[in-house]
């Protein structure tokens, strides 16, 4: 009788304790509110980076949308417009190239004038596209290029923001995009891992660094997102990789929109859009800060023994396409004789 | 009944653990096939100094050709003669050849030497060492230093490895590519972003090839090596800054020889990641993901270390940046970096 007590004490004691770790995590943890606050969204004028300029603006905040192409940014000026919540907030659209750090420090004296020179509050840098192929047709020029799509459109925009945000003392915010392709690659993706991996080095070095500063880091690593970007990278895209993408579920741009926010809004630092992404995320953890200790371990425990047996077929695939590919190789002439 | 199922449950778990040990001795025990360097052309960038040149050396101890690349003519002249000095059988083929690797045309023109006293066979292996580190705060960074520190990490071997697929896959020759990437690849923090960017950037590429070579069956390995006292490390220290330096004060760091000898073991064992040390183990079960592990089992063991190990050193890391704020606010406001 008494042993029956002291388990089912056990028992409840460890069911307290775990439902405490899960709530305090989502429950007790300081929200961050976007209503009021200054947001400089770079790649504002299509995809997630336009989605998420939405959302902002249906929560209140003060949106200022980065992007190259006028005609684009316009149209996704009018989008938010029609998100708008109060007459107060202010929609702002500037036509500037990121991926140099003059660029992103005109951009925000650009977005920081209605403010009185104040600088933006938080940053989604959403800038970057993906052009895949099979490594040994790249070249030099592929390869610069890939890592200016992928880790360059935003890594001098966040040492802009950064020098900004320090010289006046705003504890704001970095909000990084990355890829699930951050988290592991396969055949195809040399000239997009290799940036979406360099981004998440740099949010990992900052999120310790900003401690300094108070300002904070956030990494969003999605998988496949419906947009017109993702059309594109298709076009280029070996067949390999497609029939290994077969039955992946992609989301709309909203819904990774929402999610990035929810994430934002919760002080998560890395943040998933999926199941398959949260057991990315928790199997690849490492030191990183986690957002639920607890869940994690129930997400790295599957990922333990769900993720091999998916590499497996990934491999078995890849091998083969071997026959296949040497005929794609003869036919461009790249074979020794 | 009940000691049928004791029984049947004792030796299940019994010959689960022996499938486990077995599992991890196949890898500690070399039980798998292994690679010998012996009379293979070993083809080593940053080859003149540090990690590059102990490994250089150590290949030569093993009886393979090797091809030192790196920048200074004199530097190479030396390593050329500690070469010479671990050559084991008269048919061994040493030369070095100066280079600037971190572009495709460099890459190229440098392989493509180091192929002619083979009549044109491209090396077997490549091991791609090139590399440098130059810390300092974030906010004293320029778009400049932010390209330097991509140039010295991963473009300092990418190319290399663009230039020696194409060859290896011309000429149908099956051979390795080793990555040198950092436990900086793993993780990262104050101090490093010039630095772990393009780590992370290897082990992407890493990742990428070793599923993607599967088509040509050429290996790829990637190494995960801490701290190695080199000059390259000395360089490094002048200008880290002083949070950092604090952090690392109680980190055992390897000589360039040791380091070596541990990627070499790994790439005659066919390890994919390969980690020096203790603590490099943990991380790496910690951030394997979907990564091709070398020892499922052992693994285990070294990522529930670090499931627990992790977050409190991590924790420590952590409190000592902020209680660096102080003082960090001074040197911003003598650099004019606060308003």
């Amino acid at each position: 009788m008494e042993t029956k007590l002291i388990t089912a004490a056990v028992a409840l004691l460890l069911g307290a304790l775990f439902t405490l770790l899960l709530s305090y995590t989502m429950l007790f943890s300081k929200k961050w509110d976007p209503k009021g606050k200054h947001c400089l969204v770079t790649g504002g004028s299509s995809g997630a980076g336009r989605a998420l300029a939405v959302e902002l603006a249906k929560a209140g905040a003060h949106v200022s949308i980065v992007a190259r192409n006028p005609e684009r940014l316009q149209k996704a000026l009018e989008e938010v417009e029609k998100a708008r919540k109060t007459p107060e907030q202010v929609f702002r659209c500037y036509s500037f190239a990121v991926n140099t750090e003059s660029g992103s420090v005109a951009a925000i004296e650009a977005a920081s004038e209605p403010f009185g020179g104040r600088c933006p509050d938080a940053f989604f840098l959403c800038a970057g596209a993906s052009r895949p192929g099979f490594f040994i047709e790249q070249s030099e020029a592929s390869l610069k290029q890939g890592m200016e799509q992928t880790y360059y459109a935003q890594a001098f925009t966040a040492l802009a923001a950064t020098k900004a945000m320090v010289k006046q003392g705003i504890k704001g915010k970095v909000v990084f995009c990355s890829s699930i392709l951050g988290y592991f690659s396969m055949v195809g993706y040399s000239t997009y891992s290799p940036g979406k991996f360099a981004l998440r080095g740099l949010a990992e070095t900052l999120q310790s660094e900003f401690m300094l500063y108070g300002i904070e880091v956030h990494l969003a690593m999605p998988g496949t997102m419906y947009t017109k970007g993702y059309e594109e990278e298709n076009v280029g895209k070996p067949k390999i990789t497609l029939k290994l993408e077969e039955t992946d579920e992609g989301a709309t741009p909203e819904h990774v929109a929402g999610v990035i926010l929810k994430g934002v809004r919760n002080g998560k630092f890395h943040i998933t859009v999926d199941f398959i992404g949260n057991v990315f995320r928790a199997s690849s953890a490492g030191a990183s800060e986690r957002n639920s200790y607890a869940l994690d371990w129930i997400h790295g425990l599957i990922g333990y023994i769900a993720l091999p047996i998916w590499r497996k077929s990934v491999d078995t695939a890849v091998v083969g396409h071997r026959a296949e590919h040497q005929e794609y190789l003869r036919e461009r002439g790249f074979l020794s004789v | 009944m009940p000691d049928a199922w004791v029984s049947v449950s004792l030796t299940s778990l019994a010959l689960l653990a022996g499938l486990v040990l077995l599992a991890a001795s196949v890898n500690m025990f070399g039980l798998s096939k292994r690679w010998d360097p012996s009379l293979k052309h070993c083809f080593v960038t940053g080859g003149s100094s540090g990690a590059g040149l102990a490994l250089a050396k150590l290949l030569a101890q093993n009886g393979a050709h090797v091809s030192i690349v790196a920048r200074d003519q004199a530097k190479l002249n030396k390593a050329l003669e500690e070469l010479e000095a671990a050559r084991q059988n008269p048919q061994q083929v040493f030369r070095a050849y100066s280079f600037s690797v971190n572009t495709e045309a460099g890459s190229a023109a440098a392989i493509e030497a180091a192929s002619e006293p083979f009549d044109g066979r491209c090396p077997d292996a490549f091991f791609l060492c090139a590399g440098a580190s130059r810390p300092g705060f974030f906010v004293e960074q320029t778009e400049e230093s932010l390209r330097t520190g991509m140039e010295q990490t991963y473009y300092a071997q990418a190319f290399t490895a663009l230039a020696a697929s194409k060859t290896m896959v011309q000429q149908g020759v099956k051979g390795k590519i080793v990555f040198c990437s950092s436990i900086l690849g793993y993780f990262s923090m104050v101090g490093y972003s010039t630095y772990s960017p393009g780590k992370f950037a290897i082990r992407g590429l890493a990742e990428t090839l070793q599923s993607e070579f599967m088509l040509y069956g050429i290996d790829v390995h990637v190494a995960f090596p801490g701290t190695i006292y080199s000059p390259g490390y000395s360089e490094e220290n002048r200008v880290k800054p002083k949070v950092t330096l604090k952090i690392e004060e109680t980190d055992e760091g390897a000589t360039p020889e040791v380091v070596a000898k541990i990627i070499l073991d790994g790439v005659r064992s066919g390890k994919f990641h390969i980690t020096v040390d203790f603590i490099g183990n943990v991380f790496r079960s910690s951030t394997a993901g979907s990564t091709e592990r070398n020892s499922y089992a052992l693994d285990w063991v070294h990522g529930l270390i670090g499931y627990i190990a992790l977050p409190i050193w991590r924790n420590s890391v952590d409190s000592t940046v902020l209680k660096h704020r102080e003082e960090h606010e001074a040197y911003l406001r003598e650099r004019g970096l606060r308003s």
